[in-house]
């Protein structure tokens, strides 16, 4: 059965971009275009891994991820963060909150590929 | 920096049920200042519309012809399984080299996928320099408002410490550069 990775970001070119790699690949995706509506969709589907910006109205990427690791489900599968944001500080917020992973944009799709095969298992 | 406000001093006080909006608006900003930054403002939403609309036609571009190139993958499978048991060498070697240019074009389309985040790059570029005009208007009209240049008392120097001032206000109001990359090359990874 094909796992399935939510893919968090405000811009629709992005998730795109995400969701025709992760497609491609075999996997199920399903797109959220914020935190909250992010949260909403985590709430209803059973997803492996989760793939988030940080820079989002609403609800950006690093409450997203504190959220996600209250909810039992999600204490272990890994989250991705994809970001711009590429500085210590930020990398250091991220991984203190409990992300799994730090994805600089642009992404390659081969190297977002391996990167999640390595992580989703 | 002319100023509206400065042209109703020492002029007799309106009373409130005279204020229109704008004239309220005047005698609250410095008018040439606001126009000129929403006119930056409106060229920056501008360059945003543009790029998103760009992007949004490449990306549907893509799709399409990453779609006609999986079918062009498929059908050249196809004729070749056909091809084998009749055992056309020129045939068989023609569907090859097809095979090639259509591995080509996947890995270019895989390329692809990279420079097309040039979209949300920009738009976050833009909305951060939008908030820095917005910043320095603020600032701007801040020191405005308490300077006395129109009355010409103030002093060159005065005038560039107000300047300094509001820049360095706006500067300290500004959130960090969301983007630093200087180019599309894929970013880092790392796994914590």
């Amino acid at each position: 059965m094909a796992k399935t990775i939510l893919t968090v970001d405000d811009s629709t070119s992005i998730r795109q971009m995400v969701a025709f790699t992760l497609k491609g690949a075999g996997y199920e995706v399903i797109e959220a275009v914020d935190g909250q509506d992010a949260l909403e969709k985590a709430n209803h589907h059973r997803v492996n891994l989760v793939l988030t910006d940080i820079n989002m109205p609403r609800m950006d990427g690093l409450k997203l991820l504190e959220l996600l690791r209250e909810l039992n489900h999600y204490k272990t599968i890994p989250i991705l963060m994809l970001t711009t944001e590429s500085g210590d500080e930020m990398k250091a917020k991220g991984r203190a909150a409990g992300a799994t992973g730090w994805l600089v944009k642009p992404f390659d799709p081969k190297r977002l590929l391996e990167v999640i095969a390595k992580v989703i298992n | 920096m002319t100023d509206r406000k400065s042209e109703d001093h020492g002029s007799a006080k309106p009373n409130a049920d005279e204020l229109t909006t704008n004239s309220l608006y005047e005698m609250l900003c410095n008018v040439d200042a606001e126009e000129y930054f929403m006119n930056i403002k409106e060229d920056l939403s501008q360059v945003d519309r543009l790029v998103s609309d760009a992007v949004n036609n490449l990306v549907i571009n893509f799709r399409y012809i990453s779609k006609l190139t999986k079918t062009h993958h498929d059908m050249v499978l196809a004729i070749e399984k056909m091809a084998v048991p009749e055992k056309s060498v020129p045939i068989i070697e023609l569907l090859e080299k097809q095979m090639v240019i259509a591995d080509k074009i996947e890995q270019e389309l895989e390329m692809t996928v990279t420079s097309l985040q040039f979209g949300d790059l920009v738009t976050q570029l833009l909305a951060h320099t939008v908030k820095q005009v917005e910043n320095l208007n603020i600032e701007l009209q801040h020191i405005d408002r308490q300077a006395d240049w129109k009355n010409g008392r103030s002093s060159v120097q005065e005038k560039h410490e107000g300047i300094s001032s509001a820049v360095k206000a706006a500067n300290t109001r500004a959130k960090k550069k969301p983007v630093v990359q200087q180019g599309m090359q894929m970013g880092d990874i790392e796994l914590f």
